[in-house]
């Protein structure tokens, strides 16, 4: 198999297979027509023009499409498309990939979730019972003082009246001396408080 | 007065100078008599004891009583000192003092005596013997009735209280009750 190093050299050999498979096909009808001298030549020379024209039209063709870089255009293009594909790609892995490591958190945090909820149902149960304990303190403790309050109120008021009592006992002792006491009564007194005073010496 | 300490020096001054003469008993007698006009007439005593009123004005007032008085010299002169001094407002402090003084001199302590009824004579000379015993001075008494002690009397010498009232006894028996004691 023959190999081009270069596009240029496969160029040429284009141009040349197309020029030889042209003489060939000019070759066959030649020898297939057998008619008059003139009239064939007439022929040959419109087939010659033909094939000439066919091959500049041929090369046209291919100076075209070397000059505009039709055929790199293309390749380059397909090697693009390829290679964003292959990116898509390994792109398409990685997210399915986050997509899992994502599904995988979510698991965890549904767990977490859990846990907290948990905890703090833990913890709220747990408040709640230091609430009505220390609720439950708080009224025994008022009941307590309630209690004394009333222990003292019931001694301040007995304090009272027995005061009241005493006072109106002494008034009412004073009215039936004053009545009742007499010379005699004032004699013996000032005698009493003369021995009393002589004691005192 | 602005003191008794002052005014004990004034009773002092009038004293000393009575000691020397022998008359210091006059001398607290009159005292005690000018201290009662002043106390009697509040208005003489407001005119002399006033600064609004000029010294010699309110000399010339003081000296119009004292020429119709009987007073002693040094009397005089002590009463016109005070005045002279705007301190004749405190002579019952002066003349209270110089009592005391006297009284010291004289070993004499007296008595108040506060009593509910009036009291026998017997009872009275038992109270004086007993009261000079305690006190082993000569007691002079001053008594006062006072009807609210129901019975019994009180004694007041100096700071020594002694009450043997139906009042007080009942007042004890009060606080007692009221302590509970008779519970």
């Amino acid at each position: 198999m023959i190999r081009f190093t270069s596009k240029k050299g496969r160029t040429f050999l284009i141009v040349g297979m197309t020029l030889l498979f042209a003489t060939t096909l000019y070759g066959f009808a030649f020898a297939s027509g057998g008619g008059g001298a003139a009239e064939s030549h007439d022929q040959m020379l419109n087939l010659f023009y033909r094939i000439l024209n066919f091959t500049l039209l041929v090369i046209i063709l291919v100076v075209i499409v070397k000059k505009t870089s039709m055929l790199r255009f293309f390749g380059e293009r397909r090697e693009e498309i390829k290679e964003k594909l292959e990116a898509l790609t390994k792109e398409r892995q990685a997210a399915e990939i986050r997509s899992r490591e994502l599904e995988k958190k979510l698991e965890e945090f549904e767990i977490q979730k859990k846990e907290i909820l948990e905890q703090f149902r833990a913890e709220g149960a747990k408040e709640k019972a230091r609430i009505i304990s220390e609720a439950r303190e708080r009224a025994s403790q008022l009941i307590s003082q309630a209690d004394h309050t009333i222990e003292r109120e019931i001694l301040g008021a007995t304090e009272r009246l027995k005061q009241e009592v005493v006072e109106m006992a002494a008034l009412r002792a004073e009215e039936i001396i004053t009545q009742g006491i007499k010379d005699s009564d004032q004699d013996h007194l000032v005698n009493e408080f003369i021995k009393s005073v002589e004691k005192l010496h | 007065m602005t003191g008794s300490k002052i005014s004990k020096r004034y009773a002092k001054a009038l004293l000393s100078l009575g000691q020397e003469d022998g008359n210091y008993a006059e001398y607290g007698e009159n005292l005690k008599e000018f201290a009662g006009l002043c106390a009697d007439n509040p208005e003489f005593s407001k005119v002399i004891g006033n600064p609004v009123f000029s010294v010699d004005d309110r000399k010339k007032v003081l000296n119009a009583v004292l020429e119709k008085s009987s007073f002693a010299g040094y009397v005089k002169n002590l009463l016109r000192l005070l005045l002279d001094q705007n301190r004749i407002g405190g002579i019952e402090d002066v003349s209270a003092n110089y009592t005391r003084l006297t009284d010291e001199i004289s070993n004499i302590i007296r008595a108040d005596i506060i009593t509910a009824r009036p009291l026998k004579d017997e009872a009275m000379d038992k109270l004086d013997a007993v009261l000079a015993k305690i006190t082993s001075k000569a007691v002079k008494t001053n008594v006062k009735e006072d009807e609210s002690l129901i019975g019994g009397l009180v004694v007041k010498i100096g700071d020594l209280v002694l009450d043997g009232s139906v009042r007080a006894q009942l007042e004890g028996l009060k606080e007692s009750l009221k302590r509970g004691e008779y519970n």
